[in-house]
């Protein structure tokens, strides 16, 4: 499969600070790729230099079959973190405009932007000036000039940043629907959640260092965390029995949940029967990574004791509070 | 190409259809030409026909007759009727001859001239003998104006005994009293003042046994045009206009120069600050941003320079001064704004992509517009002597040479036209390095965020990129 982007150690410093350092990634053409990373990681400077909107100081690049982004401009959809509109221009007026620019001036250009409008729901906004939306209007309108123009490759950086969970996944499906189309999609959130939610595979990057570089199932695969979640049929239920179910390792209090931790070698479907004969369950499954997990788990390698709990913390926090919970 | 030109259609339009622009561009002209059209016609209008008696206590007994005289109603209209024709011949021949080819404004004229001669004032002289009491005489100066009432007393006059023949051993001669309704037009007290001054003159010649008409073409020295003489013949000159056309010619370059200049720092402040910039630039690169930006508002500039121009024109033409200019200076003065203005826009777009805010960018602009005011502080020394080394030099260095040398070829002596060439030329090198440099500050400002640069780290950005 041709590949969509292609970089090669590139590194780009901002005085002392190096902001990516080294970085190699392959993006198929077609595929849905979520980069991950905390607040400063390097994501957003690995886009613009995706983009030729930031050049490297080291390393190539190849976008859509081109040196620089530059030559393929027109082919690329791109929706920056720091994101604005002409506050004054007319929406429809905004989106014709940004199709223009992108090359796009096709006769039914109108026609097109009203159909997109109509899509997310803001059809009577056409005739309304930009700074009269709300945030979360502007942000449809922002990615839609963003896909206005059917570009091949499309990038978005922090896409879902701001918006409630009801928009979060009109932009979902509309990400989706582009996908579908065939565009490549690349987009970087400090959410996991949202990466596990619509990527096929994640590059995590930390302090400007590429850490992870998989599919979903291969993550899930190598970061199996072999323990079981369990919650008791009677809230207050007596679980000490399962310190003696055989295959069970350990049992730990996860908030309203256990913690089952599987021995080596103990196969989870038998376990699973064992538990749920000793103590009735409301709940009991196979715990799966999150990218929470996968994430604490590769930078708490760097960090010790107090560093990775606040770590820890800091990642659950982020992804629950800003996301308002799994949508 | 195309995206440039959609980028200058935009700042076009996002800069003129405003009522800002509209108010504040459109709007001052506007009333600058409709003061131009007005003003001349509100000064033709008439005062309101006034009538009334003027008393006279006339000590000396020798100037009744002579007021009377002077300010019967068709010497009044007489005076009246060859001011105005003085006023015809002295408008030069172009205009005339225009007037006299427009049958419409023509007869506007002879209309408002007879207008004018209808309107007189009907004054009539009552003689006093006695100013025992005078309190009582100028009692009816108080009553209110009455337009049906033609014998109201309007004004009393009184004479002093030694208005006419000096007193004994006295160098100076008396004058006399004027006592005057309330708001009397003006334009009748300036009749009756004349009437005196006529009269009192009439009588002391003839007191002194001298002869009036002898004395008057004795004083009367015709007042002459001064005339330049040039290799290519003689011409009228105008002081005032010599004066100012360089000043107006230069005051247009800065002010086009200046305004579309500031348009683009603010619409390029607009879009960092709004966060548009990044998806702009992920459509067009920096460069092209840049540049079809400078191009939309070098057409705003255009068109305020167009519409000033205009109305200058008319002015010249209003005011019969179309002669004075040379049609050589208006080319002048597009060449030398598009060479100005890409200077200064580079560096105005330089400055906006670099800063956060407008507050920021006062500090980083004030290099720039003190330099630019450089040539307007010294626009007296420069277009009085145009061709001096200081003059000279200056005009071949950018950014201040272009707008130095454009008061200096407006200037009555200005300098040969190799010299503008070299001053373009020099021009367009200051051009291409401001766009040089604002380039590269564009291409790293735009995305830059947080505290303002200096100068010093514009020229580092600059170095870097």
């Amino acid at each position: 499969m041709p590949s969509a982007i292609e970089l090669r150690g590139l590194t780009k410093t901002f005085g002392a600070t190096v902001a990516v350092r080294d970085l190699d990634l392959t993006v198929p053409a077609g595929a849905l790729y979520g980069v991950i990373g905390p607040n400063g990681a390097g994501k957003t400077t690995t886009i613009r230099m995706i983009l030729s909107i930031l050049l490297p100081d080291r390393g190539e690049l190849n976008v859509l079959g081109r040196k620089s982004a530059l030559e393929a401009k027109d082919r690329i959809g791109y929706l920056p973190e720091e994101r604005g509109l002409y506050k004054k221009m007319k929406v429809g007026a905004f989106l014709a405009y940004m199709a223009q620019l992108k090359g796009d001036t096709g006769g039914d250009l109108k026609q097109r932007v009203r159909g997109w409008l109509d899509r997310v729901g803001l059809l009577d906004t056409e005739q309304k000036r930009c700074e009269e939306l709300s945030k979360g209007m502007q942000q449809k309108v922002q990615l839609l000039a963003a896909i206005i123009h059917k570009p091949d490759l499309i990038i978005l950086d922090e896409p879902f940043s701001g918006l409630d969970p009801v928009n979060q996944r009109l932009m979902r499906d509309l990400v989706r629907g582009e996908h579908d189309r065939g565009a490549t999609i690349l987009f970087s959130t400090h959410i996991m959640l949202h990466a596990e939610q619509l990527c096929d595979h994640i590059v995590m990057i930390h302090r400007g260092n590429k850490v992870l570089d998989d599919s979903m199932a291969g993550i899930r695969a190598k970061f199996d965390p072999r323990s079981l979640l369990f919650e008791p049929f009677v809230p207050d239920a007596d679980v000490s029995a399962l310190r003696s179910v055989p295959g069970v390792a350990q049992v730990k209090r996860d908030g309203a949940s256990w913690e089952l931790a599987l021995a080596a070698g103990a196969d989870p479907a038998t376990v699973i029967q064992r538990v749920a004969a000793a103590v009735p369950p409301s709940r009991i499954e196979v715990r799966r990574p999150t990218l929470d997990d996968v994430f604490v788990s590769i930078v708490a390698a760097d960090a010790e004791g107090d560093d990775a709990a606040a770590l820890r913390a800091a990642v659950r926090e982020s992804a629950h509070g800003e996301n308002g919970g799994r949508s | 190409m195309k995206k440039l030109l959609l980028i200058a259609q935009r700042e076009f339009m996002a800069t003129v259809a405003t009522k800002a622009f509209a108010f504040g561009i459109l709007g001052m002209p506007l009333l600058i030409g409709l003061l131009i059209y007005l003003t001349p016609r509100l000064m033709k209008e008439q005062a309101p026909k006034v009538t009334g008696d003027i008393c006279i206590i006339d000590a000396t007994g020798q100037l009744t007759e002579g007021l009377r005289a002077y300010l019967k109603p068709e010497e009044i209209a007489k005076r009246r009727e060859a001011s105005s024709r003085r006023m015809q011949e002295a408008m030069p021949t172009a205009v005339k001859a225009m007037a006299d080819r427009n049958p419409v404004s023509k007869a506007a004229m002879d209309q408002a001239l007879q207008k004018a001669l209808g309107d007189v004032p009907h004054l009539n002289i009552v003689p006093i003998t006695s100013a025992a009491d005078l309190e009582a005489i100028k009692a009816p100066l108080k009553d209110v104006p009455d337009k049906d009432n033609p014998g109201q007393r309007i004004a009393v006059i009184v004479v002093h005994p030694d208005a006419v023949v000096r007193d004994a051993g006295k160098e100076d001669f008396g004058t006399y009293d004027l006592y005057v309704r309330g708001k009397l037009d003006d334009r009748v007290i300036d009749e009756i003042t004349s009437a005196m001054r006529d009269t009192l003159i009439g009588a002391r010649v003839r007191s002194s046994g001298l002869d009036r008409a002898q004395i008057e073409a004795i004083t009367h020295i015709e007042r002459v045009a001064t005339r330049e003489v040039t290799a290519s013949g003689e011409n009228t000159s105008n002081r005032a206009m010599n004066m100012m056309m360089p000043m107006a010619f230069m005051g247009l370059l800065l002010m086009s120069t200046m305004m579309s200049g500031g348009y683009l720092l603010t619409t390029t402040v607009e879009e960092k600050t709004n966060r548009v910039v990044e998806v702009l630039l992920s459509a067009v690169s920096p460069m092209e941003l840049m540049v079809g930006k400078i191009l939309g508002q070098l057409v705003v500039g255009l068109l305020v320079l167009g519409i000033y121009m205009g109305l200058g024109l008319m002015a010249l033409v209003s005011f019969t001064a179309m002669g004075m200019l040379d049609p050589w200076l208006i080319v002048y003065l597009f060449v030398f704004y598009l060479i100005a203005y890409v200077t200064v826009g580079a560096m105005m777009a330089a400055i906006g992509s670099a800063v956060n805010e407008m507050r920021e960018a006062q500090g980083l602009m004030m290099p720039i517009t003190l330099t630019i005011m450089i040539p307007w502080m010294l626009w007296l020394p420069i277009s009085r002597d145009p061709n001096s080394v200081f003059a000279t030099t200056l005009s071949f260095i950018p950014p201040v040479g272009n707008f130095v040398m454009m008061l200096r070829l407006a200037t009555p002596t200005p300098p040969p036209w190799w010299e503008a060439i070299l001053g373009m030329v020099a021009g367009c090198l200051g051009a291409y390095a401001a766009l040089w440099f604002a380039a590269k500050i564009f291409r790293i400002g735009l995305l830059m965020y947080g505290k303002p640069p200096s100068f010093a780290v514009l020229i580092k950005w600059a170095r870097q990129a």
